[in-house]
């Protein structure tokens, strides 16, 4: 009984100390999850190879569909290919002419890749780690993302793995700043990701300003303006617009892009403008 | 021979429990239920019935360092897992006295254990406020599937190592005393 009593009061020291936001793990933790990493990767890789034998069979009944579609998209690839190819060209231009280095803008990053070991069997974290740390630059709150569109952050990182906190953990505390393209207008309208609505199973947008018309099936991005994220990193598709519950502002729900039950291979993004630098730089300016 | 064999095996689940994802097949995770992989502790209440004495408490040793371990790596919040694997292990291990340990018996101390911990663990989250699912969702979209997924594990884990943990238990201790 003595035993259980000093449990529970370890228990709920324990539970204050790893709670509250702790900028980084302590030296043990980060041991502790490099070395449980590393062995994951060695069970993982072979596992992942038998699994996507068995994705790759199940693929193979559409490949000629797909093929035939493909095919048909490559062509108007071409041409878009070619007018990307011009407007670079100009932009390149016009950022010279201006004195723009490619540190100055906001949608440049540079990619680290990684791979996916684990993910967290405990499923009210949405957990994965990666087999990338903090020796390979990948740092707290970098951005997430796979060939599709973003599917989160990074909430901690040792030396040498990182856990992913997946899109579907998010919550009110980790907000995004978003754009969402309306085709017809000359701006963007801008808003926030509040967090994830798991009965809906979507993402919930509030927008700023509430009188613009958008319509689904339109495409959310990442502003840039939040100070960690790049901007242009795809988040998701709106699929239903409606007002918040005491009707002063308008939401969306936003489909995420990428299929987040299933991660492999990730890219983390660090953005290349250094958000401390900047807050300096403005602050000089005005 | 345990010595070794013992901490390797608790690794190797628990390594596994990590991967456990990607082997449910994702119709079901699609219908929102949670299949929350404890094998590592089926492994450990194995121990607790046929590997421990009375008075050796590895069992024990062995589920706080591995709720620890679960703690650290797969979830923000520690101590969770140690305390409610530690203190059903403990349950058990003094229930060995009183039941003779056979297949139905322990798979009963399994169901038991799994539906304590999984229990204990959303109780503890339900007041930090991770987890806000009303009970009556969570019985059916998380014990229910986490108990079939457990279970079926601990069939297979029950013919490979019963016997093999009887067998290190003797080699174990016997040699000691004598």
């Amino acid at each position: 009984m003595f035993t259980i009593l000093i449990g529970i009061i370890i228990l709920v020291g324990l539970i204050g100390f790893s709670i509250r936001d702790r900028q980084s793990l302590t030296a043990p933790e980060q041991f502790a999850k490099d070395a449980i990493s590393w062995m994951q990767q060695i069970i993982h890789t072979p596992v992942e190879y038998v699994s996507s034998i068995i994705t790759n069979l199940d693929d193979m009944k559409n490949v000629y569909k797909e093929n035939q579609r493909l095919k048909e998209e490559l062509s108007q690839y071409q041409q878009t290919l070619y007018e990307i190819q011009e407007l670079r060209k100009e932009n390149e231009e016009l950022s010279s002419i201006i004195d723009k280095t490619d540190s100055d803008k906001l949608d440049a990053y540079h990619p680290i890749q990684a791979s996916v070991t684990a993910r967290s069997p405990e499923q009210w974290f949405q957990q994965v780690t990666i087999n990338k740390g903090l020796q390979d630059g990948v740092e707290k709150n970098m951005a997430v993302i796979t060939g599709k569109g973003m599917i989160g952050k990074i909430q901690s990182s040792s030396q040498f793995s990182s856990t992913v906190l997946l899109l579907n953990g998010f919550d009110r505390s980790n907000r995004i700043s978003v754009k969402v393209n309306l085709p017809n207008q000359e701006e963007d309208a801008s808003g926030f990701i509040l967090g994830y609505d798991k009965e809906r199973e979507a993402l919930l947008l509030e927008f700023t300003d509430y009188d613009r018309e958008i319509k689904e099936g339109t495409f959310v991005f990442s502003s840039g303006l939040g100070g960690v994220f790049p901007k242009g990193l795809e988040i998701g598709e709106i699929k239903e617009v409606t007002m918040d519950q005491y009707g002063l502002s308008q939401v969306a729900y936003v489909e995420t892009s990428a299929d987040l039950s299933n991660v492999h291979h990730v890219i983390v993004v660090d953005r290349m403008m250094d958000t401390s630098t900047q807050g300096v730089t403005g602050e000089e300016e005005e | 021979m345990s010595r070794i064999y013992i901490p390797l095996l608790l690794l190797f689940l628990f390594v596994m429990e990590g991967i456990a994802y990607d082997f449910i097949p994702s119709a079901m995770l699609d219908k929102g239920w949670l299949f929350i992989a404890h094998w590592a502790f089926i492994f450990i209440v194995l121990m607790a019935l046929f590997y421990d004495l009375e008075y050796t408490y590895y069992s024990i040793l062995a589920a706080v360092i591995i709720g620890l371990m679960t703690d650290v790596i797969y979830t923000d919040i520690i101590g969770v897992y140690m305390f409610a694997y530690g203190l059903v292990v403990y349950l058990i291990h003094g229930m060995r006295k009183v039941l003779h340990a056979n297949f139905f018996v322990t798979l009963l101390l399994v169901i038991l254990g799994v539906t304590l911990v999984d229990g204990g663990i959303s109780f503890v989250y339900y007041f930090i406020g991770i987890n806000n699912m009303l009970i009556s969702d969570y019985l059916l979209q998380r014990l229910l599937p986490t108990l079939v997924l457990n279970v079926i594990v601990f069939c297979i884990l029950y013919l490979i190592f019963k016997n093999r943990l009887s067998k290190w238990s003797v080699q174990r201790f016997d040699t000691k005393s004598s």
